[in-house]
């Protein structure tokens, strides 16, 4: 592999995207610095496009085993790919649950059989039902990366406390999906007046907040390291930005895009591709969570990932899954939506979908820069990409993307030795 | 009106809705005649799909459709509360051969008229799902309070009890909103969510906002199961028409409405039901003219 990405512009963690040529040899960056293309390499014409670091998503539910017609392991691999994402940390509601070593080993051999790495996370409690420990040591060991029960949080902050001081020993790090499992019903969409119009039981943003409370405080108690999943509400940050501004939490927040797109009231007549959970809440919350994006309030942007079958999605608006897919559509959405309109820059989306992710695991962290590994994108801001379900690489089409066209097309995925993407 | 469809009142447009009133008065004046019959839907066919029991609302939909002349088939469906919507989706398309003209649908799930709506040809009228909609009951009790107030622009109506649960006081606010009525609504805190209307927690404060009507909602079980409020004798003490308060109301001539069946010793006592001014069983015997109108305005689409 001789390859010579020219007349680009490489984006960074804390700075605008510079011009510079990028020459990568058998997987290798050997420069980034705007040169001549050296002799015998294969010349990429990248005039006005972006190379950034691969993208890592920390929060994907991929559906092997146990529902691969929704997805299998390597469909949500190739999904990502096509999203120009490197690099994913599966959740632990399978079927069964990620709760056992053996689980972990299982569902990591798949895992190798893709072509980006794929990393696990695995249940605090075990089958994620919140009555027993789950064996964490023994986790630890298989290579598990994050401990949750996302899906649901732990109900019992008995239990939770002790899983926490327990795995201190062994530097769990823990995640939350945070809502109070009483006080948010049956889980449908949130409480508001769209609730109320569609005439369905909603689930309020105090459910997310009280929980996220809770968890942030057992955390501080015991000196875990906490991060808070897909946190959809305006205080729910604001939570979060205390506790660490104001008392010094450890503890880290993460947003979807989702969630700083779409408000309830885009659910309009029953559209079950705007039902998920946490459920959309409303504009000024979408306005909120960006603030708190730009203000470095959320460690990182995960999709959430949630593939469902068409079947599926097209049951009565309460007994459709929760969930949308996320990652063929992430990075091209948070172009259009905020990149392309000045809301914030490349900078911004390295960071917050490239470094700090990574940093969060302790993995290497992909960067654009002369002897590195290669593990890079290229983007073309100017190219429309349209989500047609051909298009996207992910076995469901969930996503009110679907068929829509947005601005921004990721052009070519490099990893290591391989292409993995060129369009 | 050239709809196909009748699922909900939010999308009705202002003339729409008093169409349907104007024209469901010929059909009420048919009522007091001998032959109580028109040839309307003569040769149609009209088929009953309710998922949820309900005697009331399905006989008067039975008597509306055979007033117009209409075939009328009763689906046998199970009443069961787990009903799933994928199963509803399986009985429509095993329908699709019956060749019904319109479907009359009643679902515990909120949206499955919609859904049905979208699967076939036939107009689907909404009898109620979940705590949505029930349109024809919002036609039906604009007509009634029509009758007594033929200038219903700046009239005052409160809704009274469980809102949060309620099809019915969804679709009857919207109605009288859009026909210039002022709603409010009145009930216990955990049961009146905050919506756009004024909302009332104490019967006395409704009562000096100095409403027209009190239109009281049918107050389930299962909601004081649930701890939604501590007992019926409670609920009637604090939130029901006592023989105490029908008093202030007569005093003060304000009618009553009610969706029924009523809960006596709940949301009211018995002297409402002889009250002069409760207009429930006008409700009742304008609930078949409102529907016989529902049926006569729409636009089945089949080939
Ligand atoms: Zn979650």
């Amino acid at each position: 592999m001789n390859l010579f990405l020219q007349g680009g512009k490489v984006a960074t963690e804390d700075a605008a995207p510079h011009r510079a040529d990028v020459w990568i040899v058998d997987g290798t960056i050997q420069s980034v610095a705007v040169m001549d293309a050296p002799a015998g390499a294969r010349v990429i014409d990248c005039t006005d496009q972006v190379i950034m670091p691969g993208m890592f998503d920390a929060h994907v539910h991929f559906r092997e085993p146990g529902q691969e017609h929704k997805e299998t392991i390597y469909d949500g691999a190739e999904s990502a790919i096509n999203g120009g994402i490197t690099g994913v940390v599966m959740m632990p509601n399978t079927a069964p649950s990620i709760d056992s070593p053996a689980m972990v080993q299982r569902v990591l051999e798949l895992g190798k059989k893709c072509r980006i790495p794929v990393h696990t996370s695995a249940c605090i409690t075990v089958d994620r039902a919140g009555h027993e420990m789950a064996p964490i040591a023994g986790l630890k060991e298989a290579g598990i990366l994050m401990l949750t029960d996302d899906g649901d949080a732990v109900p019992n902050a008995a239990l939770l406390r002790r899983a926490m001081e327990y795995g201190r020993e062994f530097g769990m790090f823990f995640a939350s999906h945070c809502e109070d499992p009483q006080l948010c019903g049956p889980r449908a969409l949130n409480e508001g007046p769209v609730s109320y119009r569609l005439g369905i039981q909603g689930t309020p943003a105090l459910a997310e907040e009280i929980c996220m409370d809770r968890d942030i405080r057992l955390a501080h108690a015991t000196g875990a390291r906490l991060h808070i999943q897909h946190v959809s509400s305006a205080i729910g940050m604001e939570t979060i930005r205390w506790w660490r501004d104001e008392r010094g939490a450890q503890v880290s927040g993460e947003v979807s895009p989702h969630h700083l797109m779409f408000a309830d009231e885009d659910i309009g007549d029953y559209d079950t591709h705007y039902k998920m959970n946490p459920p959309l809440r409303t504009r000024e919350d979408n306005a909120a969570l960006l603030q708190g994006l730009k203000d470095g309030v959320f460690r990182i942007i995960a999709t959430d990932h949630a593939p469902h079958t068409e079947f599926e999605k097209s049951q009565a608006f309460v007994e459709a899954p929760n969930g949308i897919s996320g990652l063929d559509t992430a990075l091209v959405s948070l172009h259009d939506r905020f990149i392309a309109k000045g809301e914030f820059g490349w900078d911004l989306l390295v960071k917050r979908y490239s470094a700090e992710p990574r940093r969060m695991m302790e993995l290497e962290v992909a960067e654009v820069a002369e002897g590195k590994p290669a593990d890079l994108l290229v983007f073309d801001p100017k190219k429309e990409t349209t989500f047609t379900k051909d298009f996207m690489k992910s076995k469901s089409s969930n996503t009110p993307f679907l068929d829509k066209t947005l601005k921004g097309s990721v052009e070519m995925v490099v990893l290591g030795k391989e292409i993995l993407l060129e369009r | 009106m050239a709809r196909k469809d009748f699922l909900d009142i939010v999308s009705l447009e202002r003339s729409e809705i008093i169409q349907l009133l104007d024209q469901a008065e010929p059909f009420k004046d048919l009522f007091t005649r001998s032959v109580k019959k028109v040839p309307a839907l003569k040769g149609k066919t009209v088929l009953m799909l309710f998922y949820e029991a309900s005697t009331r609302t399905l006989s008067s939909f039975e008597v509306a459709a055979k007033r117009l002349s209409a075939d009328v088939t009763i689906f046998d469906v199970p009443h069961s509360s787990v009903t799933k919507g994928e199963s509803v989706r399986d009985t429509i398309d095993t329908l699709q051969a019956m060749r019904a003209d319109y479907i009359v649908v009643r679902h515990r799930l909120s949206g499955q008229p919609a859904a049905i709506a979208r699967q076939t040809n036939a107009s689907v009228i909404n009898a109620g799902d979940g705590a949505h909609a029930h349109p024809t009951q919002a036609l039906l009790d604009a007509f009634t309070l029509r009758e007594v107030y033929p200038e219903m622009e700046g009239r005052k109506v409160l809704i009274m009890g469980d809102v949060l649960h309620s099809r019915v006081a969804r679709s009857t606010s919207t109605i009288l909103t859009k026909l210039g009525v002022e709603v409010a609504f009145c009930g216990p805190g955990s049961l009146v969510p905050q919506t756009r209307f004024r909302r009332f927690t104490n019967y006395d404060e409704a009562l000096r906002w100095g409403p027209d009507a009190v239109y009281l909602l049918r107050v389930q079980k299962e909601r004081q199961e649930a701890s939604f409020y501590p007992s019926d004798r409670e609920y009637h003490a604090v939130f029901g028409i006592t023989e105490e308060r029908l008093k202030r109301l007569s005093d003060e001539g304000v009618y009553v409405m009610h969706p029924g069946p009523v809960n006596r010793g709940v949301e009211l006592c018995d002297g409402v039901l002889d009250y002069e001014r409760c207009l429930i069983s006008q409700q009742v015997e304008n609930g078949i003219a409102a529907r016989m109108s529902v049926l006569y305005g729409l636009k089945p689409q089949l080939s």
